[in-house]
């Protein structure tokens, strides 16, 4: 599962006022902070893929968790975000370099992230506030069908 | 398409960096030319090239057809936006395949990247919730919608997709995704002198929702308001931390911790118990 792309203290004022949903219409300003998605299980065949990392890496360490001795008859590919196009590309491209042997089965879903506003300014004695908002993701599993 | 805007440069097809470069161009197609890849992810958007063959891991084949003469690959990067091919570039889908397997006069609804989700969702929620007054379907009866989407749109289609569901409860949902081919058309800037058309395979995805079981043993079928058949050999997770929300019920027990099928609008969350 990715990282969201400025995981960490950002340094984007946000005014609570941009947000359609404000409760307040408080003028400090906030530091927008976003949280990291919540610690994600990861089975040995789960491949999270994020805009980071370097996609033929992606993309090889999926082929090899599928190729290799011990071989796993399925992968399960995850994107969330911008990383669901990624993730559709691995995946098709798995599909594509194994001659058609491969199925893919697609399921989407969505994510709750959760961002932190905090006060910018600390004397202005606001609470941090936390901003809910979705996202979408995609989980695609990457198998060789059973042969019946 | 995936982030939008880069351009990679310098290398023919196999185009050491995928790594999107980032704000280059403001865009939206991405830029290609003559054998150069281009964007954020060209060779998985399969350009062909006219003059070389196609390495088995990549699928990026580009047919650039110049009216003046074919050029041989340059070695520099050229940049279809900054080489006065800014100009018109007319995208335009290149045979669609349907949905696999769907029965006809069912809503079709293509998201492109420019669409707005508030406008796409409207039009669909009416014609699925106008229908659900009725016993009778009305005008053919809508049972079924499709979202299908490309390039860019792939992440609003299925954003789409899941608003929708969230609306429309227990929906039953098939994914397929496959590449499409896109066929562009560059004209140059000055005089109109020279053209390209420029094929480029793109990743795509459709999303059939409906309101009828689908076959459950179809390869992308999400039954409604459940992962629980992608996560079977999962740890369950622990009580979440984060949001305050009662126990999963077990039904989501299998689920990770940040997949779950958000019911109910808003900030809070509670799954619905069937």
């Amino acid at each position: 599962m990715t990282e969201p792309r400025n995981s960490g203290m950002s340094s984007l004022p946000v005014k609570p006022s941009d947000n359609p949903c404000a409760v307040d219409i408080d003028p400090v300003e906030y530091t927008l902070r976003k949280r990291l998605p919540r610690k994600l299980p990861k089975r040995r065949n789960d491949v999270y893929v994020n805009m980071k990392t370097d996609f033929r890496a992606q993309l090889a360490r999926c082929q090899k968790l599928l190729d290799g001795g011990s071989g796993h008859r399925e992968i399960c590919v995850h994107g969330l975000g911008l990383a669901i196009n990624r993730a559709i590309n691995i995946a098709l491209q798995l599909q594509a370099s194994s001659q058609g042997a491969l199925q893919l089965a697609a399921n989407t879903s969505t994510v709750e992230l959760v961002d932190d506003l905090e006060p910018e300014d600390p004397d202005e004695a606001a609470e941090p506030m936390t901003r809910t908002r979705n996202n979408s993701a995609i989980h695609i599993k990457v198998f060789y069908p059973d042969p019946q | 398409m995936f982030t939008g805007n880069g351009v990679v440069s310098g290398h023919f097809l196999t185009g050491g960096a995928f790594k999107p470069h980032q704000g280059l161009e403001v865009n939206t197609s991405i830029q290609t030319e003559n054998g150069q890849n281009f964007g954020t992810f060209p060779p998985y958007q399969g350009h062909i090239y006219t003059n070389a063959s196609l390495p088995k891991v990549e699928n990026n084949v580009i047919t650039t057809t110049f009216k003046p003469a074919p050029q041989p690959v340059p070695p520099a990067a050229l940049k279809l936006g900054q080489e006065g091919f800014k100009k018109v570039c007319r995208t335009e889908e290149h045979s669609p395949c349907p949905f696999p397997g769907l029965a006809s006069g069912v809503l079709e609804m293509r998201v492109k990247e420019g669409s707005k989700i508030r406008n796409l969702m409207g039009f669909a929620m009416a014609r699925m919730q106008g229908e659900k007054g009725l016993c009778v379907g009305g005008e053919g009866g809508l049972r079924q919608v499709v979202f299908t989407g490309s390039g860019r749109a792939v992440t609003k289609t299925i954003t789409c997709a899941e608003i929708m569901k969230r609306k429309v409860g227990s929906l039953h949902q098939l994914t397929k995704l496959q590449y499409k081919v896109v066929k562009e058309v560059w004209e140059n800037t000055e005089g109109g002198t020279s053209e390209m058309t420029v094929h480029r395979t793109v990743p795509s995805i459709s999303i059939l929702l409906s309101k009828d079981p689908l076959d459950s043993q179809e390869p992308g079928y999400q039954p409604p308001e459940s992962l629980s058949a992608l996560w079977e050999d999962r740890d369950e997770p622990a009580t979440p931390s984060t949001f305050k929300r009662p126990p999963e019920p077990s039904l989501f027990s299998s689920l990770p911790h940040c997949k779950r099928v958000c019911s109910g609008e808003g900030v809070s969350v509670t799954p619905l118990l069937h």
